[in-house]
């Protein structure tokens, strides 16, 4: 930690011509520049906005932009008079999925409505509305990937991500499952916060 | 004191950002002047430091200057030449207008913006109209599509003030303050100018198979004949030209053109689906019964609020998932 810091503290210590000034500096904004990191951490946020740019540079940020996806020579298949490859039907991924998916949206609905209009609490609708609830999260955040980190251009990112969807899924699967059984569960949750 | 300061900076800062949005390449020497952004705390570390003392200021911004992005932005019309009207009139209203140009015939040169400007007492009422003066009178080597001029062809399909319409369709707007911007169609590849590469376009639309596939003859011998009610299913679906205005509106067809089909072929496809005399209605079902082909759209709506012929392929889309629904 102390050799992370050190080029700092000795670039700092470069700069400043005497300590006595350095001692003051929090309180003067003419002196901002020549102040230590450490005093730099301590005074509020829109006064350390002035520290010099070159003292604010982070280690771990020596890379330049790149764009993530950025786009590829046009490559066509085939000739330009046969058709693009139609894919194989999978319904589990199409029309199943999509049918699936709406009707895990549309119960979500009452799901919410029902125990605040009722006005009592159910365990059985609570821990469905929470099922819903995980399956729902997912499917969204699957799309994201789909869409946004295409199997075709990065297959290996897709399939981590892929997998790290799942394990954050069944985190919450878990987490939501304690919640429930050794806490008050969500809809309470949900009220005790908005009486709060 | 010393805070009042502060927020005054800040506040300059704000506004600073904001106009300089638009302009990547300009704002450079403007940052440098410029005092940083506040950042929160847990990100100001004054720990170390890289040579390059500019690249952590507004990251994208100077990021841009160290890494010069050829594939994103064409050289604004400030740093090109100004194509004037060749001989003004008396009471000229002259309109600006800023064009995308790019000459496949020198690679290595950046797509840049060319600003023509042109007295719209001696042009036409529509964009189109405007680009044909400019090639005709000022400049031959602009390059654009057009054809039947009357939005039948949808040939002159491109990016006018930010929507994607047909040039022959759209009006030029009469107030000449207000400096009108052409480009292609956004994220297709382009051939030249305005002339967008529409082959993976053309091979989708193949894929669908557009033309009525049948194996029973008619009942009687003649023509497949259809009911007044069928025939009214394909009323919204069979003006369609293919201008490619709304598919290349769409996000989810910009992110993945290779396999989404897109909003255009997809209400070619239930154009084909709905239609009453054709007979490989599952077969055309089950081709877009998958992940990628159709259910990438995700109900945006740009397509239809983009249509230069006022269709509606999102009600199209929607009718085609309607009805593989639990099936």
């Amino acid at each position: 930690m102390a050799s992370i810091v050190r080029p700092g503290l000795l670039r700092q210590a470069c700069q400043t011509p005497t300590a006595s000034q350095r001692m003051l500096s929090t309180f003067t904004s003419s002196s901002i520049k020549r102040s230590s990191p450490l005093a730099q951490q301590l005074r509020p946020a829109f006064v350390r906005s002035a520290i010099p740019k070159s003292a604010r540079i982070a280690a771990f940020h020596a890379t330049q932009r790149q764009q993530i996806l950025p786009p590829l020579p046009q490559k066509i298949q085939g000739t330009l008079n046969q058709p693009v490859p139609v894919p194989d039907p999978s319904p589990v991924h199409g029309s199943y999925h999509w049918s699936f998916e709406r009707l895990v949206s549309a119960g979500l609905i009452p799901l919410t409505m029902a125990p605040f209009a009722a006005g009592s609490l159910n365990p059985v609708t609570d821990s469905i509305l929470c099922a819903l609830l995980v399956i729902h999260s997912h499917i969204g955040f699957e799309a994201c990937i789909i869409d946004y980190i295409p199997k075709k251009r990065i297959p290996t990112i897709h399939t981590i991500s892929m997998w790290a969807l799942r394990a954050g899924t069944l985190v919450l699967g878990v987490a939501l499952y304690s919640f429930e059984t050794n806490d008050v569960g969500i809809t309470e949750a949900v009220s005790k916060l908005w009486h709060a | 004191m010393a805070t009042t300061r502060a927020f005054a900076r800040l506040a300059t800062r704000r506004i600073g950002t904001d106009t300089f949005c638009s302009s990547t390449r300009l704002n450079c020497s403007y940052t440098n002047t410029r005092p940083a952004a506040v950042q929160p705390a847990i990100f100001a570390r004054g720990l170390a430091s890289v040579t390059d003392s500019a690249a952590r200021e507004p990251i994208s911004k100077v990021g841009e200057k160290i890494v010069p992005d050829p594939a994103r932005k064409p050289i604004p019309e400030s740093k090109t030449s100004t194509v004037k009207e060749p001989e003004p009139g008396k009471d000229a209203k002259i309109k600006t207008f800023h064009i995308y140009r790019w000459n496949p015939d020198e690679p290595t040169s950046k797509p840049k913006m060319q600003t023509y400007t042109l007295d719209l007492n001696k042009t036409g009422p529509m964009m189109l109209d405007a680009l044909i003066r400019i090639k005709n009178e000022i400049d031959p080597t602009l390059t654009f599509r057009r054809s039947c001029r009357e939005g039948i062809c949808g040939s002159c399909a491109m990016n006018i003030d930010g929507v994607n319409t047909l040039a022959c369709l759209c009006r030029i707007p009469t107030d000449t303050a207000k400096e009108s911007r052409i480009y292609p169609l956004p994220h297709m590849y382009i051939v030249k100018d305005l002339v967008p590469d529409m082959t993976l376009f053309y091979k989708q639309y193949r894929s669908v198979k557009p033309y009525l596939q049948r194996d029973t003859p008619s009942p009687d011998g003649r023509e497949y004949r259809q009911s007044k009610a069928e025939r009214r299913k394909l009323d919204g679906l069979y003006e369609c030209i293919l201008c490619a205005c709304c598919s290349t509106s769409c996000p989810s067809y910009w992110w993945n053109q290779e396999e989404y089909l897109g909003p255009a072929i997809l209400l070619q496809s239930y154009r084909w689906i709905a239609d009453s005399r054709d007979e490989k209605t599952a077969e055309r079902q089950d081709a877009l019964n998958n992940s990628m082909s159709l259910y990438r759209c995700h109900t945006i709506l740009n397509c239809s609020r983009t249509c230069p012929k006022g269709l509606n392929p999102a009600l199209a889309i929607a009718e085609i998932k309607k009805s593989m629904a639990f099936t």
